[in-house]
Order: C-alpha cells, then structure tokens, then sequence
C-alpha cells in the first residue's frame, strides 16, 4: 500500500513504453490485458479462494470475528466505516489474541497503456505485490499493524523486493459513560498519514489499488507518500465526543534504530532535519444513515537536498549536513458516508497545497526561491450488498516551475519532447466485484485530460487496468 | 519543529494516561475473551461503538437496544454465540463479538441495557403512523395478521421474551420484518412466531407499523 511505489512503477512503465511506440498496436495489448488478464485475476482469485477455510480471513477479522463489512463501507476495503474508525483509534484492540496474528495481501494486475505496447507489465498479467500484516492486539491498550511488502514488479523486470511497509503502532485508552467520550492514544509509524482514520493522505487513501496509475506522472506533495517508510514518527491523539479529532506527532528520518522500519524498496532515500510536525484537526458528525468529516492537515519537513554522502559542499557530510528544502504542506479533506445494507454510498475530497521553500539549489533553483504544488483529488463510490461496486475519482495535480521542478526528471519520468510540465489532470472509473468477502476483482480506466502540463496526446497515458486483490 | 511543545503534549498525554490507569484499571478493556470483564464495562467499551454509550444508536443497522426486555436480549446473544441468528448484519457484526460471552457477561449486559433510557424517533409522516398505529393495535383482519400489542404490549415495550419495539429505528424494524418474511436466518425460540406474521403483512403495511414504533416513547 505504498503510493510512492506505485508511482515509481507507474513511471518505470511510462520510461520504457516512450521508448517503445507503435500507437496503433495498442488494441492489440488491450485484447492481451483483457483475456491473459482475465485468465490469471480469475485463477489466481479461485485458487487464492479455494485454499482458504471458513477461518482463513484477515488479522484484524480474526481477531473481532466481524466480517470485513463491519469496518471497511461496503466491504471496499481500505475505506473505513465508523466503527472500522472506532476500532484503529482504540489501538486495534477489540475482540480477541488470535493464536495466527498474521494475514496476507496480494494483487495481481494487468495494465494497458494507450500510447505504448510490450512492456512487461504492459498487457500481460503481472504479480504485482504481496504483503504480509502482523499484529492485531498486543495488550489490552496496545496494537498495532505492521505490513511486510514484497513487490514483485521493480525495476521493470519481475525480480522482486521485500521490505518494511506501512507500520502503526497504538497505544490507546477509551473513557466513556454517561458524561464522557474520550479516547487518547500514542501512535509510532513509518508513513506521515498512515494513522489517520478517514483514509484522505496517500497511505491508505482509497482512490487508488496497487498497481494503479493513481494520478499519473507527476510532482506531488509530501503528504502524498512521498516520506512512506522514509520517517519515522510518533505523537499523540484524542477523538472527543465523537466530534472532534486533533492529533500531535513529529516525524524524523528513519535511520538507524528505526532501518527496519524504513529500508524498504532501494533503501533510506530522504532525510529530514531535526523532528517535524504533523498537526490533524478533523470535526465529525454522525446522523441517521450518514456521518460526514471535515478535516485539516499540516506538515512541514525539512529535507535535506542530497541524500547522506552525496553532499558536496562545504561543511560536515552525512544526513546532517548540506542545504535543506522546506516542504510545508496544507490539507483541507471532507468525507461523507451514507450506510444502510444494502446500499453505501461514500464521497471524499481532498485538496493539498505544498510550499518548498529551497535551500539552496538542490532541484535547480537558487537559495530562497519558491515552488508550489497543489493536488486535488476527488472520489464517488456506491456498492451494493457488498458485492457490486462502481467508483468514479478526478485528480488535478498542478505545479509552479521557478526551479526545474517541472523538469523531466523530476517529473519522474520522460514527458514528451519539449514538454516540460508536470501537471496532471484526468478521471479513473472503476468497476468491481467482490464475490467474497476478502476478494476484490476490477477493472479501472484512467482517462488523462492533461499530461505533463498540456492537454497535446494526453490520452497516450489513459490507462486500462485489470486487478484482482485478495487479502487473507 | 518546536520540541519543547511536543514533549509537552507527549507529556500531559502521559500524565492522563497514568490517572486513568489510577482511576480504574478495568475500565478500558475491549478484551472479547475475558470472562472477568464486566457485561458493564463491555457495554461501553465495546458495544457503545455501534449502539452508543446509553444503547440509543445512530445509525439504523444497530438496533437501539435502550430499555430493551432483559430476557430478549439475552436470548438473542445466545443466539448470536451459537450461530442460531444467521441474518447477514447477526453474522456479520455480532457472532464475533458474541462468540466467548459468557452467560454471567450476557446477564449483565442485559440488565445494563434494560437500565438505560430509551431515546424516541422523530415522526416525519403523521400518515404513516396513524394507519402504523391501527395495525400495531388491531392487527389486519383481511390476512390475518394479529395485533403486534398482543404479544409485544399496548405500549410497544414488550415483556420477558418479547422484545420491546418502541423508539426503535425505523429502517431496523422494516430490515427484521423482511427477515422473517423472507428467510429463515431467525426462525430460533419466540423468533419462530414471527415468520407468519410478517409474511402477511404488506411492504406497505410494515413501513406503516415500523414508522408508528420508531415515534414511541
């Protein structure tokens, strides 16, 4: 569940699709993505599915005894209903110790791009990622979820990589009575938005599924996964009445004590200055079938320009030393849920606005010069008796270019010629199936209006993806 | 970033967390498979996430359970531990949470709830609950349905087994109703009364009776 990854791979397959080219095969890789695809999402779910006994469902389902549903709004995992909320705000600490604490995650996908055939995860069915979840319930105020990727597409090629995933760790107390409804906690985690409930930042946001374009090529804010298991942080929380969330963490770089937690794919990459801080305000309601969020996030990290060694100036080397950019981000989120089997209905949006204040000229630009990005992200769900579902989400991710950020490079991958933008806009419907619980088979489109900052062969980026995802 | 507010704020955090451990060291447990946790603590750490703190649910998937008839609601989490309730939202949220109660926890949970101060609907169609109303204490002649009073009271608040009705959810009620009607997921102990009465009421009919409970007190 590593957005950051996704992307990475999102981008490899986007530098080796522009070098290979004839558009007009492309119906042929979707005829390829729709029948291989097909094939191997169905096998691999009927042989997933058929090896699993009546009690071989996820950690935390073993745990409660609850079905999926009862967390996940519809059964749409990760997407969390409000007990699901409930039950990651109190520690992950209802119900029972399982004497398997573990479950496992894999997604199998096949991608079609418009603009480029042949690739390896280009119409033909890709293992995309595993993941194995440890954790559940440690005490009676403790839990946590500790997730173990393995992705097996990097790099462009199938040799795979393991590593630490998104990590949560809780402590939590729950006062309740008649007068008071107060739960307070400490979390620790690898990811800067991995413990919020409401799903809106990049670590467990549900506009995307493993493997997907999610909003293309791009710049992105911070918040966005750009620091997953690159810090760590920890800090503390309430939730008030049901009414009122405010949280308090400071995240710094991962490192040393913390490796386990942060070398995941291709090792520490970010390092951040000193302890920065993670402010989340959200104000909830909850009435009749629906409750609704309004939400406000801010982060601002300091990261040094070049990773530890690299530095070449004047000073002392390492992860302390050398010029450092400020990334100071400002999330506005609003959630609405409406729930009643057999119907769920949920709509989220959530806008992001990053400042980067440069140090000196780590992207290009010079001392005391400015960049922004702003990300506005959008999704509509419905799903029907937690089998049948439908999902529209709209990204528009926008950027200044004072210094070189809107380069290729930092693009993170290789735009057109001539083209030096960044921006992306577009729409991924998505259809799916769930035909048991714990499976989850679909297929996504993404339609580009704007790629690489010009509208020009946009759409050689749309994106056809085939997905089966099982968790187990 | 400012760490002198952090470690603040981490250390009052601290500070409540050892006070609440000094208050009660009980009163936070969410453990499902400890039979030394009260059916009262459980009530609230655990139940109150779905049914609220005073058992006067928001949400109309969770039933109110405010006022409810004791020796129901005890029948029905047996039922829930054994698998006898099988309707799809009984699985899905409460055989887990039901599997390792034991009889003394149930009792107690009964009894909490039977405490607590139901919270009554807002009636939106006067319509509706007069013709609910009519139905509730006549019953329908033409199909046969019984009066619901006759079993459940006058007032809705049911007795022993019979579970009280009034001021619960609308849409709950009309869910259980469909139950009956349609399958067989609670056809278990007084439950198995209910199949021929909801199949002769209307869908119409049982919007009419479940808008008419949902306003009572």
């Amino acid at each position: 569940m590593n957005i950051l990854n996704w992307n990475k791979n999102f981008n490899r397959l986007r530098e080796a699709v522009s070098t290979q080219a004839p558009v007009d095969l492309w119906r042929t890789a979707v005829q390829k993505v729709t029948w291989q695809g097909v094939s191997v999402a169905l096998l691999a779910t009927v042989s997933t599915v058929a090896s699993m006994d009546a009690a071989a469902v996820p950690l935390f389902a073993r745990q409660t005894g609850q079905n999926c549903q009862a967390c996940h709004a519809g059964g749409h995992f990760p997407e969390l209903t409000p007990y699901g909320r409930m039950f990651k705000l109190t520690g992950y600490t209802l119900g029972q110790r399982t004497s398997l604490p573990i479950a496992a995650m894999a997604v199998f996908t096949s991608t079609s791009v418009n603009g480029g055939t042949g690739t390896m995860a280009n119409g033909q069915p890709t293992f995309n990622t595993a993941s194995l979840f440890a954790g559940g319930k440690l005490t009676d105020s403790i839990g946590m979820l500790a997730q173990y990727t393995y992705n097996n597409y990097q790099d462009g090629t199938q040799s795979g990589h393991m590593g630490s995933d998104n990590t949560d760790i809780r402590y939590a107390k729950h006062i309740i009575n008649d007068q008071t409804d107060l739960i307070f906690g400490f979390d620790a985690n690898n990811n800067p938005g991995v413990e919020d409930v409401w799903n809106s930042s990049g670590a467990w946001g549900y506009n995307v599924v493993p493997g997907s374009t999610g909003t293309g090529a791009n710049q992105l804010p911070l918040l966005a996964g750009g620091l997953a298991q690159q810090a760590v942080g920890a800090g503390a929380y309430l939730y008030w009445n049901k009414t009122l969330y405010a949280e308090l963490s400071g995240y710094r770089t991962g490192d040393g004590v913390f490796s386990f937690l942060t070398q995941q794919q291709g090792g520490q990459g970010a390092y951040l200055q000193g302890t920065n801080p993670y402010v989340r305000l959200a104000l909830t309601h909850d009435w009749g079938t629906s409750n609704a969020m309004i939400g406000y996030t801010y982060f601002d990290a300091n990261v040094y320009e070049q990773p530890a060694g690299l530095y070449s100036g004047p000073g002392t080397y390492g992860n302390t030393g050398g010029p450092v950019d400020e990334h100071r981000d400002n999330m506005v989120d609003f959630q609405y849920q409406y729930l009643l089997d057999p119907n769920v209905f949920t709509f989220d949006a959530a806008y992001t606005n990053e400042q980067i204040f440069y140090g000196s000229g780590g992207l290009g630009g010079a001392g005391g010069t400015s960049d922004s990005i702003n990300e506005f992200q959008a999704k509509a769900n419905y799903t029907y008796q937690a089998h049948y579902g439908v999902s529209l989400s709209y990204f528009n991710v926008t950027n200044t270019d004072n210094n070189g950020l809107n380069a290729a490079a930092t693009c993170g991958g290789s735009g057109p010629a001539g083209v030096g933008q960044c921006g992306t806009e577009g729409w991924t419907p998505d259809i799916y199936f769930m035909p048991v619980q714990n499976v989850r088979i679909g297929l996504q489109y993404t339609l580009f209006n704007r790629a690489y900052g010009t509208t020009v062969n946009a759409t050689a980026n749309n994106t056809t993806m085939l997905y089966a995802w099982t968790v187990f | 970033m400012n760490k002198a507010i952090l470690s603040a704020v981490l250390g009052a955090a601290l500070l409540a967390t050892g006070c609440s451990n000094l208050q009660s060291n009980t009163a936070s447990i969410r453990d499902l498979n400890d039979p030394s946790v009260s059916g009262h603590v459980l009530a609230e750490q655990v139940c109150s996430m779905c049914h609220g703190v005073g058992g006067n649910s928001i949400n109309p998937t969770f039933p109110r359970l405010a006022g409810q008839q004791p020796a129901y609601l005890v029948e029905q989490l047996k039922a829930f531990r054994s698998h006898d309730r099988s309707d799809v939202a009984g699985y899905q949220y409460m055989w887990g949470i039901a599997r390792s109660l034991t009889n003394k926890q149930i009792d107690e949970l009964a009894q909490y709830y039977k405490g607590q101060i139901p919270v009554p609907g807002q009636a939106k169609n006067a319509g509706l609950v007069a013709q609910g109303d009519a139905i509730f204490h006549n019953g329908v002649e033409a199909t046969g349905v019984p009066a619901c009073a006759s079993c459940h009271g006058p007032q809705g608040h049911g007795h022993d087994g019979f579970p009280r009705l009034a001021s619960q959810h609308q849409d709950y009620l009309l869910k259980q109703l469909s139950v009956f009607k349609h399958t067989n997921d609670r056809y278990t102990g007084l439950g198995t009364m209910m199949s021929p009465v909801a199949y002769n009421l209307s869908g119409d009919q049982a919007r009419e009776v479940a808008a008419y409970l949902s306003s009572q007190p």
